[in-house]
């Protein structure tokens, strides 16, 4: 079935063009997001067990962007009434001139930039989706799940509890100025298993997820992750202690795509370049990493929890190479950012929701694959380990140092799994080094969603990243 | 909107509802360098509704949210509602009881001027002593006055009105062709423009020391002496293992009355809420589900004397007067900054992301910047990482006397573990 859009934003929409009018009588560019999104959260564990409507996504609301003298401003609101766009023009002009007074009144000066353009396009997408979260049925979602965390208990031993949390979404948006009229509805879904297991004081968890660009049906899968779960929790609470130092690794999927979004995800946000915050800027058409490297981002790279039609200021969803065997080629840029650095937007513009600023942001970050198996790059490892599971990751693209947790190390002594297994790992250090390693990478490739990301230590959005197995070589503590 | 929402559930068949309301009126600038990139206004309200169904008699109680929009129709409204309703009957919970009403203590309520505390960080930013070499990269501004008003089914209505701030400022320093990056962020209610000022002066000389930096040593383990905000995570885990909901569901086994470690060496911890510390973000008198906020103590000399957390995992321990904590004081360090900074020790001043697991209590973050102290000289060092367990260093920890404020937390100046993992950045042979 089509996801149907919104029809509180077709009903406000003649309202919108209304306020987009009257706004336009006093500012060179008008620009208006509206957005409704609905959901449906429903997390199941032993002792506790809750419904909800909401997930990080479900939003209901308009942010205007208006453009004069060089400088952009917003306003973002959620009680618009579309009989009575006068007074929220009004209301936007009157505030954002008490704004503009108390910054005349420190003497603040005004990064100039020019306007935006506004080619005609319009636009109307529904994506295809199985069911929707809003019509879901929501006892037999609850009864699933009851019954994989019980079951979920009787896999191991030492098992404290079995957490299973579904959430779907429904994304609606519109986007208006004079000349671009766009609509998108596609609903996503992620799902996830945290099976907890305690000994002699000890407490693990192993975390599993299924994510897609789908409806609740995805729950389905969840099924399939609940042994790997348990087996994960079960397995680190007899997980020993990394012996810190440089190792040969062979990083899983999961593992990969933390790499690919640390690594040069987020070190070519090209807003980041604006304001000379990231190193990729000196190196576009240069050496960061080797021959087998090659990267893409976009909406339209994969199928999941982030690929949209078109971004939060209505530039269409793009693919774009940004290293190719080794080389980088060009970052992902918003479209405020690529008019400062004469570029063209790449379709990277988002927003934590309407009440947020636009950045650069990810959507699916992938390495390519290669045509290696994963038993020829065990077999090629003389000490090291094969990392699975991730934790969390931190950027730095002005230094181009690398943090990622990872949950856990399968010793590889002499091209053999040892059985040993050590966590948790924090693996650092400096990009370049990192990606120049790679020596072998898999055929297969996953894709992962379950995750969110942000912008230094806010802003979070919806992201993938993924890859095929790889090999190079790595800090580990 | 708020009416409406209450006379739909008073309607409504359910056994007991709550409601939050949350009005905000934000101002935001966004700067590169000191030109302005952006300004923004966000002028929102959200209801967060829940309702609650006692299931078998009683035996259980489920419960079913959602956010009801101001946009929302009187139909729309009550259809959430009715569906609320019914999915409050799919999931059964041990019972418990909502906030019981009570009589609010009267406050004066002083205007919030977002314009003047706006106009106080711009000015601060300003007027900072710039260099050539070390310079403000850019900053982003968010100034609010934020309401929230909590009701439920007990007849409870509680209010606070609070102005909220948070500057995130990206501070550059460079020396020849290299430059570097620090990133701070200040959470707090208006504008501290003396201890703003004192502290990106201090980021700056913290910048140039980092131009300097060599690769931090392999030293295996090591004692790591915490001198700025990274601490917090330190002391946020023992508060997350006194919350309610940990105890409950197991996660932490901390029981009151017994310590949390044996054959402790160095200091021990207290615990105890705060309901103000001064400019807080978090200084209210109601948390998020209206229960009254107090001063508390949690835990004396590493042992526990109650949990704490929100009114379900509260009524689950039976405990009295249970409430969300917001500002919270960590004490118990005995030692002078003289006696902490003897000896070989790394100080850890910059992380990507310092991290304390409370469930597992691993302890690791890659380091931007340190201070070897060798005994004899103080060497700036960067790369690496620190990793451990909170579990091991508990026997050996030691803190300052002397307390430092961050936003919501008052916590040691000093904090020093002992036989820290120091995995180097030095390249092997």
């Amino acid at each position: 079935m089509k996801a149907p859009f919104s029809p509180y934003l077709s009903g406000i929409k003649g309202g919108l063009q209304k306020l987009l009018a009257l706004l336009r009588q006093d500012y060179d560019y008008v620009s208006i997001l509206a957005t409704d999104s609905k959901g449906l959260s429903v997390r199941i564990s032993q002792r506790a067990r809750s419904v909800s409507s909401e997930t990080m996504t479900t939003e209901r609301g308009v942010v205007v962007r208006v453009y004069r003298k060089g400088q952009y401003s917003e306003y973002a609101l959620n009680e618009f009434d579309p009989a009575a766009p006068e007074a929220a023009a009004e209301q936007i002009r009157a505030e954002l001139k008490r704004q503009e007074e108390t910054l005349e009144a420190v003497g603040a000066a005004v990064y100039e930039t020019a306007m935006l353009p506004d080619e005609p396009l319009t636009l109307f997408v529904e994506k295809e989706t199985g069911e929707l979260p809003e019509s879901s049925d929501v006892k037999a979602l609850v009864e699933r799940l009851s019954a994989l965390s019980a079951r979920g208990m009787t896999l191991g031993e030492d098992m404290l509890d079995c957490i299973l949390r579904a959430q779907s979404t429904h994304i609606c948006k519109l986007f208006l100025t004079e000349n671009r009229d766009l609509s998108q509805s596609y609903v996503y879904s992620e799902g996830n298993v945290a099976a907890v297991a305690s000994r002699e004081g000890r407490t693990q968890m192993g975390y599993e997820g299924v994510s897609g660009l789908c409806g609740p049906e995805l729950f389905s899968q969840l099924e399939h992750k609940l042994p790997r779960a348990v087996a994960c929790a079960e397995e680190l609470l007899d997980a020993g202690r990394i012996e810190p130092g440089e190792y040969e690794i062979i990083t899983s999927p999961e593992v990969t795509g933390l790499i690919a979004h640390e690594a040069f995800g987020h070190g070519v946000e090209m807003d980041m370049f604006v304001k000379n915050r990231a190193l990729g800027k000196e190196y576009i058409g240069k050496r960061v990493g080797s021959e087998l490297v090659t990267m893409h981002e976009g909406a339209l790279c994969a199928e999941n929890v982030t690929s949209y039609a078109f971004d939060d200021e209505g530039t269409l969803a793009g693919d774009v190479i940004e290293i190719e065997n080794g080389i980088l080629k060009t970052g992902i840029c918003d479209a405020l950012s690529a008019l400062r650095l004469g570029g063209e937007p790449t379709g990277n513009g988002k927003r934590e929701n309407f009440e947020h600023k636009v950045y650069t942001r990810m959507t699916n970050t992938v390495f390519d694959s290669g045509d290696d198996t994963l038993e020829d790059m065990i077999a090629s490892v003389k000490r090291g380990y094969l990392l699975e599971g991730m934790e969390s990751g931190m950027e730095d693209p002005k230094h181009w140092g690398i943090q990622c947790i990872i949950k856990l190390g399968r010793e590889i002594v002499d091209g053999k799994l040892t059985g040993k297994i050590v966590a948790p790992i924090i693996m650092t250090g400096y990009v370049p080094d990192l990606l120049g390693s790679i020596s072998m990478r898999s055929g297969d490739r996953e894709i992962f969603g379950t995750g969110g990301c942000g912008k230094g230590y806010k802003e979070w959005v919806k992201v993938t990243d993924g890859g095929p197995y790889l090999k190079t070589k790595a800090r580990l503590g | 909107m708020l009416n409406t929402i209450v006379e739909l559930l008073n309607k409504a068949k359910v056994c007991a509802w709550s409601v939050t309301a949350q009005k905000t009126r934000g101002w935001e600038f966004y700067f590169i360098r000191h030109a302005l990139d952006q300004n923004r206004v966000r002028d929102v309200e959200h209801f967060t509704v829940t309702v609650y169904q006692q299931i078998e008699d009683g035996k259980y109680v489920g419960s079913a949210s959602a956010e009801l929009h101001p946009t929302s129709s009187p139909e729309e409204a009550a259809a959430l509602i009715d569906s609320l309703a019914y999915r409050a009957t799919l999931v059964k919970n041990e019972p418990f009881t909502l906030v019981p009403a009570y009589e609010e203590e009267k406050e004066s309520a002083a205007p919030i001027d977002t314009a003047a505390i706006a106009a106080d960080f711009l000015s601060t930013m300003k007027s900072l002593p710039e260099t050539e070499t070390e310079d403000i990269n850019s900053y982003e501004l968010f100034v609010s006055e934020k309401t929230t008003r909590v009701l439920n089914s007990n007849g409870l209505d509680v209010s606070d009105r609070a102005a909220a701030s948070m500057l995130e400022v990206i501070v550059n320093a460079r020396r020849g062709g290299h430059e570097i990056e620090l990133y701070r962020a200040f959470t707090s209610g208006s504008c501290d423009a003396e201890g703003l000022r004192r502290e990106l002066v201090k980021a700056m000389a913290t910048g140039r020391d980092r131009l300097q930096t060599r690769p931090t040593p392999n030293l295996g383990k090591a004692d790591v002496l915490f001198s700025t905000k990274a601490a917090c995570d330190i002391y946020y885990f023992f508060l997350a293992r006194l919350d309610a909901a940990n105890i409950y569901h197991k996660f932490s086994d901390w029981q009151p009355g017994v310590p949390i470690a044996e054959d402790v060496r160095g200091d021990k911890v207290s615990v105890r809420t705060l309901r103000s510390l001064p400019n807080s973000s978090a200084n209210a008198r109601h948390d998020a589900e209206g229960s009254r906020v107090r001063e508390t103590l949690l835990m004396e000399d590493d042992v526990p004397q109650r949990f704490i957390g929100s009114r379900r995992y509260a009524c689950y321990l039976g405990l009295e007067d249970s409430f969300i904590p917001g500002n919270v004081a960590f004490s118990g360090g005995t030692h002078t900054e003289e006696e902490l900074r003897k000896g070989p020790y790394l100080e850890a001043v910059e992380f990507s992301d310092f991290q304390v697991d409370d469930m597992t209590g691993d302890v690791f973050g890659e380091l931007r910047l340190g201070y070897w102290h060798d005994g004899e000289k103080v060497i700036p060092v960067s790369g690496g990482s620190v990793s451990g367990s909170m579990f091991d260093y508990l026997k050996a920890m030691e803190m300052s006397a002397a307390q430092t404020q961050y936003n919501r937390f008052l916590i040691p100046s000093l904090t020093l573990l002992r036989g820290v993992t120091v995995t180097g950045a030095e390249k092997e042979e």
